[in-house]
């Protein structure tokens, strides 16, 4: 469209812009000749009209064989047949995984049925309760992988490399060591299951080195947890801590549906509108008139700072509104270590 | 630690305390110590008891088939969701929620199901003569008889049949797969009378018609299907998060990414000069009473 009438718009002249913007050429890109066209690569699965393969296997075949979706979970993520000891053991830990009562995933999946949706929307919302505290399989698993990966340096003992992870993040919800499962045999029983079907691995025997280390320093009673013993266990079967975090999310998601359709059938919905904040919930600034669009300059305080010490204040100020995000300190990578 | 539930509801589904996770009455920890399988536990879920040998095998084998799919569009939302690198349970979340009302339509196909029988049973009729009725009806309406076709499967979905001769051997079979061979019988007939090509049943509508017939809901049978497939997505994920680029666009790769600029072939309005906002009132105005926009509304 070279055809168009130029005229300076805005800023679009500043000589400081990283081009002419006033003849930027309209159009879309040529097709890229120079390499091959974009297709879906995958190592996981193929199919063409007749089959579906994954991994190599048919998977027609592979049900017609007597193959069930805990082999197939194997086959996905792991590009093998499991060991039967190894599919018992997943068996185990994904019927324990299924339900957790009305915790977050099933709280999701019951708030989105409220609002008359999909089932199948209920159901990814309640994956997304997992986090790096709840269902912190990631997290958790990969805190494993960097202390074995320490062990294998050498120097140091197991036990010591457990009682300095646990210096370092007892309390932390990923640690897989808490007080939640006290009175509940469950987590143990993973273990014991593992080491009876002799599946049990590094990864087992770590998260216990890391639990008694926990319960040494520790000023109230903890033991292993749900966390610790199926994360533990799912990567002495050899799924990586992301395998992981998505299989145990995505088991938790049936149960999760379950309880879209009780809501649905137990319950109403909800409106646009409908809910009340009661006043007594609040917290923010007091009641204030609104001023006039006009006086507006003369309230308002601009929002920039022009030194390192103005801008602690600022910042410091900011932190005491809840909501402004000011207060949440994210950890980002420090490259200032490797320098 | 405050261990109180989010929020308040009667359920009879599930109740967990400190010392156990109880599932439709039965502690979740022992029924895995009694080597019960996933896919009895799925039963307990679902429908409150514990299934017979058989329906347990049929599930197994439904689960095990429909999880893997390679590109559809539930693997799709997750390459796609994966490439931004969030969280993981993002992209699977996504690839779920992808399931709707073409996609593994289970429960559609369901409710078509039960809403058929029903009338069979009203009308005196039999399962025979009203799946006619529903292939008639659907046909004459214009509408899709659920359950039917592929479009990657041209020459029928290589799950489906499968899945129908497993029920049969089983000796699971009831009144749905009944009802659904007549459906599909009748749908051959009146395609070929109409000298249309062949269009198999698919996996749907095998796969749904043995969830229901061992017990399943539409709307748990469509669960069923639908998380199963967030497994495979789950790996196709990890797989674009673990070995692919992100953002999926760089021209550094040996091929054209998905999200290469030449990817995109626009169709829209030509291009067009913006106007100042001095111009803005007038030119809005020509614009809106033109009514030339209107053939771009979506």
């Amino acid at each position: 469209m070279g055809d168009l009438k130029r005229k300076k718009i805005g800023n679009l002249d500043d000589p400081r812009l990283p081009y002419e913007y006033m003849n930027r050429p309209y159009g879309t890109e040529p097709v890229d000749t120079t390499r091959p066209q974009f297709s879906w690569v995958s190592e996981v699965a193929y199919k063409n009209a007749q089959r579906i393969v994954a991994r190599g296997y048919d998977t027609t075949e592979l049900v017609e064989q007597g193959y069930g979706l805990v082999d197939l979970l194997f086959i996905d993520f792991q590009a093998r047949i499991p060991l039967l000891e190894e599919e018992k053991m997943l068996n185990y830990i994904m019927i324990l995984s299924l339900e957790d009562g009305l915790s977050m995933p099933a709280a999701l999946s019951r708030i989105v049925a409220r609002s008359k949706t999909y089932l199948t929307q209920a159901c990814g919302a309640s994956i997304l309760a997992f986090g790096h505290a709840y269902g912190a399989y990631s997290a958790f698993g990969n805190m494993l992988l960097g202390s074995l990966a320490r062990a294998e340096e050498g120097g140091k003992t197991m036990e010591q490399l457990a009682m300095e992870l646990v210096q370092e993040k007892q309390g932390d919800p990923a640690l897989g060591v808490s007080d939640l499962m006290l009175k509940d045999p469950a987590a143990r029983r993973i273990f014991a299951r593992a080491e009876k079907l002799g599946v049990a691995g590094a990864h087992i025997a770590f998260t216990l080195d890391i639990v008694k280390a926990a319960q040494q320093i520790s000023d109230h009673p903890v033991d292993l947890d749900m966390l610790g013993a199926t994360g533990a266990t799912m990567m002495d079967l050899g799924f990586t801590p992301e395998a992981t975090w998505a299989i145990i999310a995505i088991t938790r998601s049936f149960g999760a549906g379950a309880h879209y359709i009780e809501e649905v059938e137990r319950e109403g919905s909800t409106r646009l509108g409908q809910e009340l904040t009661p006043k007594e919930y609040y917290d923010g600034p007091a009641d204030r008139p609104v001023p006039p669009l006009a006086e507006r300059d003369k309230i308002a305080r601009p929002g920039q700072t022009h030194s390192p010490e103005e801008w602690k204040v600022a910042f410091d100020e900011r932190q005491k509104l809840p909501g402004s995000g000011y207060a949440i300190m994210e950890e980002v990578k420090d490259p200032s270590t490797k320098t | 630690m405050d261990r109180e539930p989010l929020f308040r509801r009667k359920t009879a589904i599930a109740y967990k305390t400190e010392e156990k996770t109880v599932l439709r009455g039965y502690d979740l920890s022992e029924l895995a110590e009694e080597d019960y399988s996933f896919c009895d536990a799925m039963f307990i879920l679902f429908q409150g008891r514990i299934p017979t040998a058989e329906e347990e095998k049929m599930l197994k084998y439904e689960m095990g088939e429909f999880m893997e799919h390679s590109m559809s569009p539930s693997a799709a939302s997750a390459i796609s969701v994966i490439a931004g690198r969030p969280n993981l349970p993002a992209a699977v979340a996504a690839s779920i929620m992808t399931f709707g009302g073409v996609h593994g339509p289970g429960a559609a196909h369901g409710y078509m199901l039960n809403k058929y029988i029903e009338r069979a049973r009203v009308e005196g009729k039999t399962l025979d003569e009203m799946a006619k009725v529903l292939v008639d009806e659907y046909l004459d309406a214009g509408e899709p008889v659920m359950g039917m076709g592929q479009p990657q499967h041209r020459e029928g979905d290589p799950r489906a049949e499968p899945t129908h001769l497993k029920q049969e051997e089983l000796e699971i079979d009831g009144v749905y797969l009944e009802f659904q061979r007549a459906v599909e019988k009748h749908f051959h007939a009146r395609r070929k009378r109409e000298g249309k090509s062949f269009v198999g049943v698919n996996v749907v509508g095998a796969g749904n018609t043995a969830l229901m017939d061992i017990g399943f809901s539409p709307n748990a049978a469509w669960c069923i299907g639908s998380v199963s497939r967030g497994y495979s997505c789950a790996a196709h994920a990890l797989y674009n998060m673990k070995r692919g680029r992100a953002w999926a666009a760089s021209k550094n790769e040996p091929m054209v990414q998905m999200l290469d600029l030449s990817m995109i072939q626009y169709i829209g309005p030509k291009d067009r000069e913006t106007p100042s906002q001095e111009e803005r009132q007038e030119y809005a105005k020509k614009q809106k009473e033109s009514g030339e926009y209107k053939k771009w509304v979506i």
